[in-house]
């Protein structure tokens, strides 16, 4: 196998005296959709926003494709195609749909034209369109982002990651608080991604897990506790224990297990 | 009638009465009000600096005045210590602006909400007792005067400010100048960049826009903007003063932003007018003109918090929606049948 893309070395971060993420070593190998799961405090959002530089660590290191990234700012780690949807849905509120895609295409320049008129673009125009149809919301491209129902706030945020031609996605729980019918909507939309891009997902729903990931990890604690196919992962005992107290996910992985 | 008539009939007019004020003014009321005007003007200006940090990038600048009164004493030093003539004093005032802003936003805008306010309003200050302390270099509060160099020579004819009607126009055109770079500047790639900075600092570093980078282009950029106004301030007193760099000009500036709408290419313009306004006709008559000012700061924060203008495209988004009901296909509609 080459390179993974995604690797850390020993990575820690503490807050005060939680240790949030611990010693956490791990190697995601590329053209394959890995899943995140794991109890609440387990470290997979501060996993996160590690790898993207919002936080640094207190040690280890985190290698993309081969490249040592620790300590990289939000915006170069975000330039060499690691981009990210945020847990709580975070898109610009104020601007109009089509000009969050716009400015999200443009921002991948290290160059921004300070007077050359911005709707003079056919190439990031075409682009928008394009993006839009994907998404399923060429109707509401005028709309500003901050009026838009919850679900397609999720939308927007994919088709922001989308626009930006990413090598790697990381997608913090995409299909939190969405419907159903929603929550499939982006569920083909992430398999549909998964064939060009590599993903990593964090995701609470089982149902969302084990439907598109290829490997999983659970985290407890800051470390990892399992880690392999959805199946072996579906039938492992620590697992199940980590998620004692959490009737739902024990029930699922019961179900699973019986599948 | 439409929005985009009503409003190209308002920008004509607006237009049409600018050419005009110097013949118009005098024959309606008095001379004055030409002078009253382009102070207008350079300060509508000095408010659109204020307006580019807070209205489009989020960063509220408590500490415009010090380059503004960089822009001044740019002008004030260059043709009173250094001898120089019109354009090079100009050139020098801006620029001073500008490397100020640059060296003060270095600092200020690793910052952001009330940090940034507060380390703004410490560097004017800074800058502001300097100044003052300065007395043989700034002549202090009493500022220092000096007299006006011709702007341009054409054969035997000599252009200077000292001609109202060529200062008022000479005014007019830097500040519509400016106000037209603004305009290209919000509308480019750059300025969406700044926008959303404004709307989503976090999101925006995700998506690859350096942010401190670009906050950093926007403080120097409403630097050069004050200081663009400081200098012509400078030339229409024939003087620059300390006083002018004191933290309660920079807070008049923010006051006639939000009044007027902070956010909107025009808000500064229409916020400057009414205070300016107010201020020389209330302040003959009572010496609290002030309270007028505060009393319509408070109610435009509560009632239009987009202000005077954002009111206004409020309304004109209402007159559009109007307009696509009553033009739209006429639809079957279901009616209680009698």
């Amino acid at each position: 196998m080459s390179e993974p893309v995604l690797r850390t070395e020993r990575l820690t971060k503490r807050f005060g005296g939680l240790t949030a993420v611990d010693d956490l070593s791990i190697s995601l190998a590329g053209g394959r959709v890995h899943a995140i799961i794991g109890p609440n405090g387990a470290g997979k959002t501060t996993f996160f926003n590690l790898v993207t530089g919002l936080l640094g660590p207190d040690s280890g290191r985190i290698f993309f494709r081969g490249r040592d990234i620790t300590g990289c700012r939000p915006h170069v780690i975000s330039r060499l195609g690691i981009k990210r949807t945020l847990q709580v849905k975070s898109v610009f509120p104020e601007l109009n749909v089509a000009d969050n895609l716009w400015i999200t295409r443009q921002a991948r320049h290290r160059f921004l034209h300070p007077f050359r008129s911005a709707a003079r673009d056919p190439e990031t125009k075409l682009r928008v369109e394009q993006t839009l149809e994907q998404i399923g919301l060429a109707d509401l491209a005028a709309r500003p982002a901050g009026t838009l129902s919850y679900g397609d706030v999720a939308m927007l945020e994919i088709g922001m990651a989308l626009i930006s031609e990413p090598s790697l996605l990381l997608l913090d729980e995409p299909t939190c608080g969405m419907s159903p019918a929603e929550t499939s909507r982006a569920v083909a939309k992430i398999r549909d991604l998964a064939r060009t891009i590599d993903i990593v997902i964090i995701e609470h729903d089982m149902d969302v897990v084990f439907g598109i990931a290829d490997d999983i990890t659970v985290l407890a604690q800051g470390a990892i506790l399992a880690s392999g196919s959805p199946a072996a992962i579906a039938g492992d005992e620590r697992v199940r224990e980590a998620y004692l107290g959490r009737p739902e996910d024990e029930d699922f992985m019961e179900e699973a297990l019986h599948a | 009638m439409t929005r985009r008539s009503l409003e190209i009939g308002m920008a004509a007019g607006a237009a049409a009465f600018l050419i005009a004020v110097p013949w118009l003014i005098p024959a309606l009321t008095d001379h004055f009000w030409v002078s009253v005007i382009t102070e207008i003007l350079i300060w509508s200006l000095f408010a659109a600096s204020a307006n580019l940090l807070f209205g489009y990038v989020g960063l509220l600048s408590f500490g415009q005045a010090l380059y503004f009164g960089f822009g001044m004493y740019g002008v004030a030093l260059g043709i009173d210590h250094f001898g120089l003539s019109f354009w090079p004093a100009f050139g020098l005032g801006i620029t001073s602006a500008m490397a100020m802003a640059l060296v003060s936003g270095v600092f200020a805008v690793r910052l952001s909400w009330h940090y940034f306010a507060i380390i703004t309003v410490v560097f004017s200050l800074i800058f502001y007792f300097l100044a003052v302390s300065m007395k043989p270099l700034t002549g202090g509060d009493d500022g220092i005067n000096f007299s006006l160099p011709p702007v341009f020579r054409m054969g035997r004819t000599v252009f200077s400010l000292t001609d109202p009607t060529f200062q008022y126009f000479f005014v007019l055109v830097v500040v519509s100048l400016c106000f037209f770079l603004m305009y290209r500047l919000i509308n480019s790639p750059l300025g969406k960049g700044f926008l959303a900075i404004r709307d989503n600092d976090l999101r925006a570093s995700l998506i690859g826009l350096n942010v401190y980078v670009l906050r950093l282009i926007a403080f120097v950029m409403a630097g050069f903007l004050a200081g663009v106004s400081g200098a012509l301030f400078a030339f229409f007193g024939r003087y620059a003063s300390a006083s002018y760099m004191f933290y309660q000009v920079s807070g008049e500036a923010v006051v006639w932003t939000i009044v007027g709408g902070a956010g909107t290419m025009f808000g500064p313009l229409v916020g400057t007018t009414l205070f300016i306004v107010i201020r020389e006709i209330v302040s003959s008559h009572w010496e609290h003109h002030s309270l007028i000012v505060g009393l319509l700061a408070i109610l435009a924060v509560i009632f239009a918090p987009k202000g005077i203008v954002g009111l206004w495209n409020g309304w004109m988004i209402r007159l559009d929606e109007r307009d696509a009901a009553t033009s739209a296909p006429p639809r079957l509609t279901l009616q209680a049948k009698p």
